[in-house]
């Protein structure tokens, strides 16, 4: 039996006059996973986060958060939801310990104030601090505990290891790791392409307010284009290597040493060199920045 | 709602402590500038027959001076409504959309509270803060009163209080509510600030020239009894003002219920009476 989804959105679109944030988005989390949302500023992550939440409302199109509608049972899904908001703001006046006082009694006491401590620590968060003294980094700390400390069934995160130092995120991401690991699902939005390439295991890639791609990690790794340096004994047939389905030949030089370009799986590539002497075999993996730049490069070629 | 009661009100304690602390030694004030008053009263007469009495006549009946509701009119309370009605605007335009601005309310709506409990929960926090800097300066009056020749008990000294507040309420509910439709919060402190000033300028102009009462009477100000409520409180009045505070805070509501919360950086800070089509 699949799992059920905690997310899923159909045809969602929101308007702000004339322009359009959202343009359609279909998308689907099941329960217990981790997703990646992946966009560059303006495609419209935050949008669709907060139409989640019942911040603003869809101009057309459904969600369904945990198996309810935002717009109808609001107060139901924050209360199974934990949130972290992209641009975070806090009231200065509180210290870190108030501020996650007040919103625990929001959530009429639910989390335990043991695992908050814990969390806190750590993140190396001091509760004592008022919000006024600390930088962004400590803020956005703060938020990070506010979203974990009642351990959520599910976590929105927008832009989660924001103004954080490398240290902080490596903990934030563990925490991430660890509330999935406890069961709860995660759908957060990052621009740190090789976070979501470390902890999420599928990825929706959205563009201008439209989701262009939703896969598997791996699987997206795997169909990207990777450079292949390959070092023959003897010269290699350039028919030969063009000849694969899937392979590129980029450059060659005198010594036998070729530079390739192969799309999709190696398999292909293997096989047909399997019959030739090879001296020596290197492959770049691509990263996730790679394959996010390719969905990309579409626009920014127009924009010049 | 009572979270959010609480720390809506604790966030209006410094207002409260500052107003409520000055309006309380000016009340002390006020009761023992009648006392002076009373042992001068030949010389208030001399000075009511000069050009005084036209400016005092813009705040209350000049001949009413010597008497409690009078003094209290020209005296005290016929200038709160402009002073306190600037606590009003500003409380009432910021309840919700200040921390819509900063963007600290995004972050308050994803927790499990519905838009209509954080809305009571701070209207009664706004509520509430008049309420606590009226009663402190009718305080000053009660404690200084018992040595006082102005000879009015507490609960007549409490119905001019009681006038104030439904003009505060309405006031803050009007800004509160034009916070809810216009772009910004300081534009909505502005235009509410702006009713409440030429309310205050329309009624204080009608009382010297006649000409002015016709419209005057469509300033909400016309509806405030000031210092003559000890006579007794006009309910009429009173709970007309209220009920259009309440009427203002409905549309508060509703238009809160269904719009979009704003967040920096995002593009919904455009004011449109009419949404523009959308092309597909």
């Amino acid at each position: 039996m699949s799992m059920p989804s905690a997310l899923l959105t159909q045809r969602l679109s929101k308007s702000y006059g004339e322009v359009r944030a959202l343009r359609g988005v279909d998308l689907e989390v099941r329960g217990g996973e981790i997703v990646g949302f992946l966009g560059p500023n303006g495609a419209g992550k935050t949008t669709a986060i907060r139409c989640m939440l019942d911040l603003i409302r869809p101009s057309a199109g459904t969600v369904r958060v945990l198996g309810l509608d935002p717009q109808v049972e609001p107060v139901a899904v924050r209360s199974r939801v934990g949130y972290l908001p992209g641009e975070l703001r806090l009231d200065d006046n509180l210290t870190a310990e108030g501020a996650l006082r007040f919103f625990n009694r929001l959530r009429r006491g639910r989390a335990d104030w043991a695992f908050v401590r814990r969390l806190a620590e750590r993140l190396g968060l001091d509760l004592q601090t008022p919000i006024k003294n600390f930088s962004k980094g400590n803020k956005q700390k703060v938020g990070v505990v506010q979203a974990l400390m009642h351990r959520p069934e599910l976590l929105l995160l927008d832009e989660p290891t924001s103004g954080l130092d490398p240290l902080g995120q490596q903990e934030v991401l563990r925490l991430v790791a660890e509330a999935r690991a406890g069961g709860a699902t995660v759908f957060f939005s990052s621009h740190i392409l090789s976070e979501i390439e470390e902890i999420a295991e599928r990825v929706v890639i959205i563009r201008r307010g439209a989701v262009v791609e939703v896969a598997s990690t791996a699987a997206l790794l795997d169909r990207a284009v990777r450079r292949v340096r390959v070092r023959f004994r003897q010269p290699p047939d350039t028919l030969m290597l063009n000849g694969i389905p899937g392979v590129k030949l980029l450059s060659r030089d005198d010594r036998g040493s070729v530079l390739l370009q192969v799309t999709g799986e190696m398999d292909k590539l293997l096989k047909a060199l399997a019959v030739y002497p090879v001296s020596d075999f290197e492959t770049e993996r691509p990263s996730l920045e790679e394959v996010f730049l390719a969905y990309y490069e579409g626009d920014r070629q127009e924009k010049r | 709602m009572l979270t959010i009661f609480r720390y809506a009100l604790a966030r209006l304690r410094g207002q409260i402590l500052g107003w409520g602390v000055i309006l309380f030694l000016l009340g002390l004030m006020t009761v023992a500038r009648y006392d002076v008053l009373m042992e001068n009263q030949e010389q208030v007469r001399q000075m009511l027959k000069g050009s005084a009495a036209n400016f005092m006549r813009a705040l209350g009946d000049p001949a009413k001076l010597t008497r409690p509701e009078g003094f209290l009119s020209i005296g005290f309370f016929s200038f709160l409504p402009l002073v306190l009605g600037v606590f009003a605007v500003l409380a009432g335009s910021g309840l919700l959309a200040a921390d819509e601005e900063n963007g600290t309310l995004d972050l308050l709506l994803a927790h499990p509270v519905s838009r209509t409990a954080l809305f009571v929960g701070r209207v009664l926090a706004f509520a509430a803060g008049p309420v606590a800097i009226l009663a402190l300066s009718w305080l000053g009056f009660v404690v200084m009163m018992a040595r006082s020749a102005l000879a009015v008990g507490w609960a007549e000294m409490a119905l001019p209080y009681l006038s104030l507040l439904a003009v505060l309420l309405f006031f803050g509910a009007l800004a509160l509510l034009l916070s809810m439709v216009l772009p910004s919060r300081r534009v909505a402190a502005m235009a509410a600030g702006m009713v409440l000033l030429v309310s205050f300028f329309l009624t204080t102009l009608a009382r010297l020239d006649k000409d002015l009462e016709t419209i005057a009477r469509l300033s909400p100000l016309a509806y405030y009894q000031s210092g003559e409520a000890i006579l007794g409180l006009n309910g009429a009045w009173f709970g007309g003002l209220l009920g259009a505070a309440g009427l203002l805070a409905a549309l508060a509501w509703w238009r809160f219920e269904r719009r979009d919360i704003r967040v920096v950086g995002e593009g919904a800070w455009h004011w449109r009476l009419w949404p523009r089509k959308v092309s597909p």
